[in-house]
């Protein structure tokens, strides 16, 4: 009997203490050798059901950071990530937080990648005065429902659905089906903004059916909006749901236009997919010199990577603006925010440049382009 | 409608192919095997690389893909699945758990996690019915099906192997007895099970058009609720569940769109099980003790705790952690203290009532969002709301699992997983949008916005939990309940009535799992249904079998290790899930009965 007492107490006192040491080893690290090295926190998904995206962003921000730093740093110093994977969980994205609030080295903090992992972690970001830089926050409540420290160049999704509806209708399309993502936090909303302005410049919505980006099998609810007759379907959601969409769309004999979907490698490459629009803030076929010169500098850092999208380019042009705002307020916590309040005229391959509105902190006057999937890739289309 | 109709179709055609694999091995094994749902995006990401990558042609990469699928199933068997089997099902299904999280992960690394366009094979579209369109891909696949099935139930008729099958589900113990060899039976139930499960998994594929390694997460959850319906371990059963399902699915989306897909699914399955308890063409079970629980009480006795242990632990606890951890380890020691006190109040249905039930993430979410709802609309103060929003998570959620207290065994965990499904997705009918601003606890009008107050919040929650069960555990009640958990027969024969005891019980740790979910509601001011996830009762489920399914304590102990687990392989990110996975096959392993619970 007694050797299973020591047994037991043992098992438990281990478990405890390791999760304290642990605890100590990471929680006071860091902050000695700070000296020359300024470092940002990245909190996204490695692993788990948005692993694809984590990696697509990362390297970009591996891309950017080997730019900057061959560039001299910021005013000499180093600059360096630190990744923590939050599978996009709220349950760890918070205590990821907590992790990069603790560490006085961390001072901007990247993330989350879904909004219903940003979001929870908001108020201990806030709370640790660490600015908390959205760079994929299309939801406009991250910034709308956040405090000072909530800042992303994310186009929202209100934003860019209301664009779409004009668009479709200056193409001369008189009615439209919709399937859209029914998610809480980012499908819905994007809807809403959809249906709105449909409803005021008079695009006639026949028929809107929510789905679900985990289903698979979408034929029952495109052959109900195929029955209703319009003149072309949008679709308001990601890449890999709107390639499974299009495949089944197409394969009900529907051959309007198709809106919608996202610059995504299964996209791209699903060949009903061809002919489809959408609109965009970053198409790598764009002959400006700057997007060129990262598409290729891209490319080169990555050889087997067929096409660079605008999670890559979104992320890519986030360190820059955040080492923008270092350099404008200083290498500190409240530096940064200074920096950010202050922005101006940031280079960007996504809009060219970025401004804040200070008023939403998102980016004043975002633009949006029209392109269609041709052969595979992207191209702007001429007007 | 026949455009319907036919969609319903070639989609049960798939759910078939996943159910009868399920069911297969759940006869041979009585085992619940999770890893099957892997093999559906492991096959279709095979067949994804052998294609496209190696440019093999498509009739030469399935039979590979198959013989992959065989081999790795069969290597789950051995390793893992059949040294549990025998003694502890709970085990061996905790394990099979794992063996999934390793094999999606590590195709995640092997493939990338990225969506991949499938490519086309065969037409998909040159026939037309109404709005619908199919093409010679899709009868193939429905042929295919037909020619297995077919096969399969000439196997088990008359094939040698196939009547040694049929034998072992039936009784395993008596073909032992008239010299079957139940271990290769198993084995080879094993590998059929695996090769119909990549084969399913390439159907997906070609079906949909897309693969990535966890893209059949949701068929194969489909597929499971098919075998259930059709009847555990009934082939004939899974065939038709899959089909009826599929049918159902399609004319339910059709009238009521692809958001109430969950809903229609599971509603299916809970009606069918009131009705028929041991689904359309199962044996209703007629053993006595629940197969999950009632073997594993027996296998072990807990650790006895001596007294001075609990101070010191507590000390540990309230004083030295606050003390020594950083707010890193304060945040992390919330999460665990929130987990370990949802866990802690499901012990009394998992291990006295002897329920494994499945859907604790529908109680979490009732009560955080009533939680929500209460401070944010009705404006009452954080410290009311927390009980309260208990209460009305006990409330709801009894009044919804009433029915289903009928059914047994495996059949129970099934359903309590289809409540909680249910739960959650009428939630997100009825608020489908987050809700903002659920604000901070606060003492006397100061907010208390830090770590440690969160975190010393959540303790007391959890110190009182703990007391409680343990008062509840010594009681009256406590023994009538954990009467109807060890011989439910022998209880009901005393004229114990074990239905209302089992519900009595769900309904006490549904009040714990709503003051969780209160909780976590408040710590991070913003909640939304993705975040109640079917992974969300897992983790409950998997932290109470690791303390030891029948002690609250033992729940403690289990959520240190499996959320402290997670936050401490943060060295190696790609390989997290892949350590974890290992990490719990080996606690299983060397610990069935749990942590706290010695060998016997």
């Amino acid at each position: 009997m007694k050797k299973h007492l020591a047994r037991a107490s043992a098992v438990s006192l281990v478990a405890l203490v390791a999760v304290g040491l642990a605890g100590c080893a990471t929680g006071s690290g860091g902050s000695g050798d700070a000296g020359d090295t300024v470092y940002f926190g990245v909190s996204s998904a490695t692993t788990g059901q948005y692993a694809q995206y984590g990696d697509q962003f990362k390297k970009a921000f591996d891309l950017a950071v080997k730019e900057v730093n061959a560039d001299g740093g910021i005013d000499g110093k180093k600059v360096a990530l630190k990744y923590e994977d939050s599978q996009s969980d709220p349950k760890q994205s918070v205590t990821v937080a907590q992790k990069f609030v603790a560490d006085q080295d961390v001072i901007l903090a990247f993330g989350d990648y879904a909004s219903s992992a940003s979001i929870p972690a908001s108020p201990i970001y806030t709370a640790g005065k660490l600015v908390q830089y959205g760079y994929n926050n299309s939801n406009p409540d991250f910034t709308a429902k956040g405090s000072q420290y909530q800042w992303s160049t994310a186009i929202t999704t209100t934003a860019s659905y209301t664009w779409t509806a004009d668009y479709i209708k200056k193409q001369g399309v008189k009615s439209v089906g919709v399937t859209y993502l029914n998610t809480a936090d980012w499908g819905i909303p994007a809807y809403q903004a959809f249906e709105a302005e449909a409803k005021k410049i008079g695009l006639k919505i026949t028929d809107a059916e929510g789905v679900l980006d985990s289903s698979d099998d979408y034929r029952p609810s495109l052959s109900k909006i195929v029955a209703t007759k319009p003149d072309a379907i949008a679709h308001i959601g990601y890449g890999p749901d709107a390639a499974k969409i299009v495949n089944q769309l197409r394969s009900t004999g529907y051959d309007g236009t198709f809106y919608g979907g996202q610059d995504e490698e299964s996209f791209d490459a699903t060949p009903e997919a061809e002919g489809s629009v959408i609109g965009t803030e970053f198409v790598e076929t764009n002959p400006d010199a700057g997007v060129q010169k990262f598409v290729k500098a891209f490319k080169k850092a990555y050889p087997s990577e067929e096409h660079v999208t605008l999670f890559e380019a979104g992320a890519y042009d986030a360190l820059h603006v955040a080492v923008a705002a270092a350099k404008a307020g200083g290498t500190t916590r409240e530096g940064i925010l200074k920096g950010f309040q202050e922005l101006k005229n940031v280079p960007s391959v996504v809009y060219g440049e970025i401004s804040f509105d200070q008023k939403t902190r998102r980016v004043a006057d975002p633009k949006l382009t029209p392109v269609v999937l041709k052969d595979g890739s992207w191209s702007a289309i001429e007007k | 409608m026949l455009d319907t109709l036919i969609a319903g179709l070639l989609r049960g055609n798939i759910y078939a192919l996943g159910a009868v694999g399920i069911s297969l091995v759940f006869g041979v094994m009585n085992v619940v095997n999770f890893a099957q749902f892997s093999f559906f995006g492991l096959g279709a990401m095979l067949a994804w690389f052998g294609i496209v990558k190696l440019g093999l042609p498509f009739w030469l990469a399935l039979p590979l893909v198959l013989v992959m699928c065989a081999g790795f199933g069969l290597l789950t068997n051995v390793a893992v699945v059949r040294p549990l089997a025998k003694y502890l099902p709970l085990a061996a299904m905790l394990s099979t758990f794992a063996v999934s999280q390793i094999l999606d992960n590590a195709s995640q690394v092997a493939f990338g996690a990225n969506f991949r366009a499938f490519p086309k094979v065969l037409p998909t579209s040159n026939f037309r019915v109404g709005n619908l369109a199919f093409g010679t891909s899709d009868l193939v696949m429905l042929g295919i099906t037909i020619v297995v099935m077919v096969t399969m139930s000439l196997f088990l008729k008359y094939g040698r192997i196939g009547r040694a099958i049929r034998a072992t589900s039936q009784d395993q113990e008596a073909a032992l007895q008239v010299g079957i060899p139940v271990a290769g039976v198993q084995h080879v139930s094993f590998v059929i099970a695996s090769a119909l499960g990549g084969l399913a998994g390439v159907f997906i594929a070609l079906y949909v058009g897309v693969a990535n390694p966890s893209s059949g997460l949701e068929t194969g959850l489909v597929a499971f609720v098919a075998a259930t319906l059709g009847g555990l371990g009934s082939l004939v059963g899974a065939v038709i569940g899959g089909f009826v399902l599929g049918v159902l699915e399609a004319f339910g989306i059709h009238f009521f769109g692809d958001t109430a897909r969950e809903i229609i699914v599971f509603a299916v399955l809970i009606i069918v099980l009131i009705v028929r308890p041991g689904g359309l063409l199962g044996r209703v079970p007629l053993i006595s003790s629940e197969p999950l629980t009632g073997t594993f009480l027996g296998r072990g006795r807990p650790f006895r705790i001596p007294k001075w242990v609990w101070p010191i632990a507590l000390v540990i606890a309230a004083v030295v952690v606050p003390l020594v951890g950083g707010d890193y380890v304060l945040t992390t020691g919330t999460q665990v203290l929130i987990y370990a006190t949802i866990g802690a109040g499901f012990t009394l249905t998992a291990g006295q009532a002897g329920v494994l039930a499945l859907g604790q993430a529908g109680p979490i979410a009732i009560g955080a969002y009533s939680s929500a709802l209460l401070t944010t609309v009705v404006h009452l103060p954080f410290w009311v709301a927390l009980p309260v929003s208990g209460l009305i998570a006990a409330i709801i959620a009894s009044i919804l699992s009433s029915p289903i207290w009928g059914v047994k065994g495996h059949y129970i965990s099934i359903a309590t997983l289809g409540v909680g499904t249910v739960i959650v997705a009428v939630i997100q009918l009825v608020f489908p949008q987050g809700i903002y601003g659920i604000p901070f606890p606060d003492w006397f009008g100061t907010p208390l916005t830090s770590p440690l107050a969160y975190y010393l919040i959540d303790l007391g929650v959890l110190v009182i939990t703990l007391v409680v069960m343990w008062r509840i555990r010594r009681s009256h009640l406590g023994k009538v309940i954990a009467s109807v958990g060890s011989d439910e027969t022998a209880a009901v024969a005393s004229g114990v009535r074990a239905r209302d005891y089992k519900a009595l019980a769900f309904a006490v740790s549904a009040f714990f799992a709503g003051v969780g979910g209160s909780l976590l509601a408040h710590q991070y001011t913003y909640i939304d249904p993705t975040i109640f996830t079917t992974l969300m009762s897992l983790l409950v489920v998997t932290i109470v079998i690791m303390g030891g399914v029948n002690l609250p304590y033992g729940a403690v102990l289990g959520s240190i290790v499996l959320i402290g687990a997670m936050e401490l392989l943060r060295f190696t990110p790609e390989l997290r899930i892949i350590v974890y996975g290992l990490v719990l096959i080996l606690v299983v392993r060397f610990r069935p009965g749990g942590l706290l619970v010695r060998n016997s």
